[in-house]
Order: structure tokens, then sequence, then C-alpha cells
């Protein structure tokens, strides 16, 4: 088997395999993302540290018995107490994500509602600068490839007197420019008079 | 009128006009970069438009077509805007997000076939029967499913390759940039991969 064969074929199952669905990503997206991350992140460690502690305390050696009880509770209570600061730490980082990815939302729909929203001024601004540009190519093609000066000539004043302010109107005086200051040195030329007397 | 000049231009400028188009893309994406790294986050929303079907689709590559994809491209972004502040520049755009996509891809397989040896208890890998009847058709879904099976069982090293040069196309510097290996390198695992596919896919490719 040539090496031509097994492209083509591997071509072709990729073009059988199924698209990836539509992607949707959003810089939104990304952030929320990137909170729930850090949230794990906050999060994972103080649970395996409560855990930790839990099971250090749990081995640890008996007292006397006279002071097991009165420990027993205190360390109840402070465990209990540790386990409320980190639960209502852990409540409060979730209600600010939750707030945050309801503000995100928010402004997720007012982006969506601006981006519908197309520039009308600058849709007509690439408009005319395409213009612009297509006239310039054609008055340059007649100059360069035709050798059509006066036509060239022309279309580069056509080019002035539409866009006068416009980028390419620039490049259209500097073309005018240079067919200025080429033209008295072909008439100059002596070529031109060397074929006359040939001809005749 | 100004649809037919267009179509003209375009005929005219060819080739050539693709390669220019390609070359500002490239310019775009750097201004994007330094309109990003000065603030500007619609600049980022700019590259996920441009840039997140070619990864999606890389990404489906590499992954053996499962089709859902969204989850690794949006890692592939996310790890693209904590790290745009560090892009040098050195290679496009386009290359730094392929880097990003293909070793996020082996991460989610390395995750996947640890998630897989974890919860499976004893199965081995099914193997896959392809009988192929001698009226059946050479490009029938069996066929190509088999195909993609082959190339999805490869080695990584190999797969991304192949999936890079011959599905991707990409030219064979800006492979050896996203892999990180030599030309030389890329061209012994491409025929390695090669000898590989052509072994497995005998059966169908004898003429």
């Amino acid at each position: 088997m040539n090496d031509d064969k097994l492209e083509k074929l591997l071509k072709e199952a990729d073009c059988s395999a199924d698209a990836p669905v539509a992607v949707s990503v959003s810089l939104s997206d990304l952030r929320r993302r990137a909170g729930r991350r850090r949230v794990a992140l906050v999060a994972m460690p103080t649970v395996a540290a409560v855990v930790i502690a839990a099971c250090i305390f749990s081995l640890m050696p008996g007292k006397p018995k006279a002071d097991v009880e009165q420990d027993r509770i205190a360390a109840i209570e402070d465990r209990i107490k540790q386990l409320q600061a980190s639960t209502d730490a852990t409540l409060n980082l979730i209600r600010e994500v939750l707030a945050d990815e309801r503000e995100q939302r928010r402004l997720d729909r007012l982006e969506a509602e601006l981006a519908s929203i197309p520039d009308p001024v600058e849709e007509i601004q690439k408009q005319v600068d395409k213009t612009a540009f297509i006239l310039l190519y054609q008055a340059d093609r007649l100059y360069r490839e035709l050798n059509q000066t006066e036509s060239a000539v022309d279309a580069y004043n056509r080019l002035i007197e539409l866009f006068p302010n416009n980028r390419w109107a620039r490049v259209a005086r500097q073309r005018l420019d240079e067919i200025q200051k080429a033209k008295p040195q072909k008439t100059s030329f002596e070529g031109d008079t060397l074929w006359k007397p040939q001809n005749s | 009128m100004l649809q037919d000049l267009t179509e003209f231009f375009c005929n005219v400028l060819g080739r050539a006009g693709s390669n220019m188009l390609v070359m500002a893309e490239i310019v775009d994406d750097r201004l994007l970069v330094e309109r990003f790294n000065r603030g500007d986050e619609a600049a980022f929303e700019t590259i996920i438009r441009r840039h997140s079907a070619d990864v999606a689709v890389l990404a489906n590559r590499l992954l053996g077509w499962p089709g859902d994809v969204e989850d690794v491209t949006q890692e592939v972004f996310l790890a693209a805007l904590l790290g745009l502040k560090k892009f040098r520049g050195e290679c496009s755009l386009r290359t730094w997000l392929f880097t990003i996509t293909l070793n996020k891809c082996r991460t989610w397989r390395y995750r996947r076939i640890l998630r897989i040896r974890f919860f499976s208890t004893a199965s081995g890998k099914a193997a896959f029967t392809f009988a192929r009847s001698a009226d059946e058709k050479a490009g029938d879904s069996d066929t190509f499913r088999r195909i993609r099976q082959v190339v999805k069982d490869l080695p990584g090293k190999y797969r991304h390759v192949v999936v890079l040069k011959y599905l991707q196309e990409l030219p064979t510097d800006q492979i050896s940039r996203i892999l990180g290996i030599s030309r030389n390198t890329l061209q012994v695992r491409l025929s390695r991969a090669r000898g590989m596919l052509k072994q497995d896919l005998a059966e169908l490719t004898e003429d």
C-alpha cells in the first residue's frame, strides 16, 4: 500500500466521523470555571485538615478517668465550633460564588444583547474602504498591466473625487504623481524617434 | 458590480491572497494578545471566537472522535486565559493553542484510563471484530469506524503525529514545534506510525 492511499483512507475516515458538537466557550464561562476550581482548592484542604485533626484527636492516649469526661466534652465542643466555623466559611464562599454567577449571567445577557446590535457606521466604513481599494486596484491594473495611462488617470481621479479622505485616495495621488513624473521622460525618449523612420 | 469585482480580485490574487490572509491573521492575533495584555478582555473573546472551532476539531481527533469535546475545549481556553500573559510570541497563537490542546488531551486521556482501570473489573479491551466481505464497499461506515479505531489505538506519540500531519494537515515545522521534537524525530515517528497503520489495515488496502 502506498502512503497516498493510506492518507486518503485516513481523511475519509475522519470525514465520516461525527463532527464535534457545537462548542460554546465564553470568557464568563471560563471565569466561572476558574472560580469553581479556586473553591475546590480552598475547600478540599480545609475538609482534609478537619478530618486529619479528628483522627489524631481520636487516636490520642487516654487520660485519668476523672478528667476524661470533661476533656472529652471540651474537645467535642471545640470540634463543633471548628466545624461550625469551617461550614460557615464554606457557606459564605458558596454564597459569594452563587452571587458572582448570578451577576455574570446578568452581564452575559446584557453583553449578548449589546453584541447583537451591529455598528452601522463601522459597516459602512468597511464597505467604503473596500470599494476604494477595488477602484485603486482596477486603476493600477489599467496603468501597469494594460498600459492604458489615460484611463488609469481617470480612474485615479474618480477615486480621489469619490473618497477624498480615504487612505487609498492618498495612494491614488501618489500614483498620479508618478504618472506626472513619468510623462516628460517618455516624450523625450529617443526610442520614439528612432522607430518612426524605420516604419515609414 | 461590487461582488463581481471582489470575485475577480480574489481570483487574480489566488494563492498569494490566501497566504496574505494567513499572514494578516497572525498579525491580527499578535494585536489581540497585545490588547489582552493591556487589559482589554474583549480581545480574548475574539480569540475564542476565532480559534475555538479549530481547537474543538483537533481535540475531537486527538481523543478518538468522541463528539463531545466541550469540556476539553473549555480547559484549553481556561489555560490560555491564565497563561496568555506569558505567551512570548515565538510561534503563532494558533500553534500555541494547539500545543495546549495536545497537552490537555493527553491529561484527559490519562485520567480517563485511570478511571476506567479503577472502576472496571475484569474486562480487557473488547476485540474489534471486522470481517470484510468481497462485495462490501471500501468506503462504508464499518471500514471507517475500523480505521478510526486503529488510529485511536495507536500509542500516543504516533497518534499525535498522524492526526497533526494527515488530518490537520499542518506543516512539518509547526508539528515539531507543537510536539517539542526535532524534525528527524518527527520523520521517524511518522514512518513508524505509517508502518503500524499499514500493518493493522492490511486487509483494507490489499489491491
